[in-house]
């Protein structure tokens, strides 16, 4: 059973009214199910073993800004997990399982649009026309 | 005689351009005293612009609300003409299907530019298409938003050398998102949704309006 009042209950119960709550508002939905990571940001992953749960939704994030969630800061490795790409999850790699990259970022980038930090388009091309530059001669 | 009225005058010019840069702070006088004035001197540039200006009155903080109560019945009656064109439209139209389930979003597709507030632009334009768009466009009551969705209507993509492609929606109607992709996933879609969405929360009209006078 995906939704029943009993299941509502069970889960405001267990979450508490505050996270019940947030969860209604982001995700339309009470989930209950164990903490199983935090990524940099400090967004929470849950997953639940309870096969009642309907099939693909038995994993979820509880992004840390709740006024403005933004997918881009899940981390990519989470964000595979997220998907069901993979089972095993990235605080449970081994050292030698985690991929060097030419860029290795402390905190993976997120996406800077409609923020201060957003990408401003210029424009490398030579200007077609030049601009009059008035050049006074002084009199004598 | 010269050189008298000079003495005096300098030191009254003086107190004068004091007086005038602390309280005219609109840049443009016509007085003559500002024309005689010629020293030159640093015009108040640093000043906050409006949307940062600290909270003044009361119906600054009405118009606050009012602005975030208005933004958020907007973006959650999220309803957007379809402007499918080419395989973008099958990613939009994955969207709506069950497995990203638009309309838990409160998005709903409406067949009429006259009932949407937004249009997506799934696809390349054609020279053939551009007048239909802007006439769809045209048709959209205010407020509206646009996304462009997919690099060909960013900005004609793989056709951008062909004779008969509009090189970019953007030369037709103005663009807020555009979403990369050939084509963008759906999930790609879905993330331009809600950064239209957080640009819609964003806006500051009623405050805006009121702060400028």
């Amino acid at each position: 059973m995906s939704s029943s009042i009993t299941r509502l209950i069970r889960n405001v119960w267990r979450n508490g009214l505050k996270r019940s709550g947030r969860q209604i508002a982001q995700m339309n939905d009470t989930k209950s199910g164990t903490l199983v990571g935090i990524d940099d940001y400090g967004n929470k992953y849950y997953e639940t073993k309870n096969p009642d749960e309907i099939h693909m939704r038995t994993r979820w994030v509880e992004y840390k800004d709740f006024w403005r969630p933004d997918a881009s800061h899940v981390q990519p490795g989470w964000h595979f997990w997220l998907a069901y790409g993979t089972d095993t999850r990235p605080n449970q790699l081994k050292p030698e399982q985690i991929a060097e990259r030419h860029v290795n970022e402390i905190v993976h980038p997120i996406s800077f649009s409609c923020t201060r930090g957003s990408y401003v388009p210029y424009n490398t091309a030579k200007p077609k026309t030049a601009t009059w530059e008035p050049n006074v001669k002084t009199r004598v | 005689m010269l050189n008298l009225i000079s003495k005096i005058a300098v030191p009254a010019m003086r107190a004068n351009s004091v007086r005038s840069s602390i309280l005219a702070l609109r840049a443009f006088s016509t007085t003559q005293e500002k024309m005689l004035n010629l020293t030159p001197h640093n015009l108040p540039t640093e000043q906050p612009i409006l949307s940062e200006r600290p909270l003044s009155g009361s119906l600054d903080y009405v118009l606050t609300s009012w602005d975030k109560v208005k933004n958020w019945s907007r973006k959650s009656s999220f309803w957007p003409a379809t402007f499918g064109l080419a395989c973008c439209a099958v990613e939009m139209m994955h969207v709506s299907a069950p497995r990203y389930d638009q309309d838990r979003l409160g998005i709903i597709f409406r067949a009429s530019p006259r009932q949407s507030d937004i249009v997506i632009v799934a696809g390349t334009v054609t020279n053939k298409m551009a007048p239909a768009l802007r006439q769809v466009y045209d048709q959209m009551a205010y407020p509206r938003w646009v996304i462009s969705m997919g690099s060909c209507a960013n900005g004609g993509g793989y056709y951008h050398y062909s004779y008969s492609v509009v090189r970019g929606v953007d030369r037709l109607i103005p663009v807020d998102i555009y979403v990369p992709g050939c084509p963008p996933s759906s999930e790609a879609l879905m993330y331009g949704i809600f950064m239209l969405q957080k640009k819609m929360m964003d806006d500051t009209t009623s405050r805006m309006w009121y702060r400028s006078y």
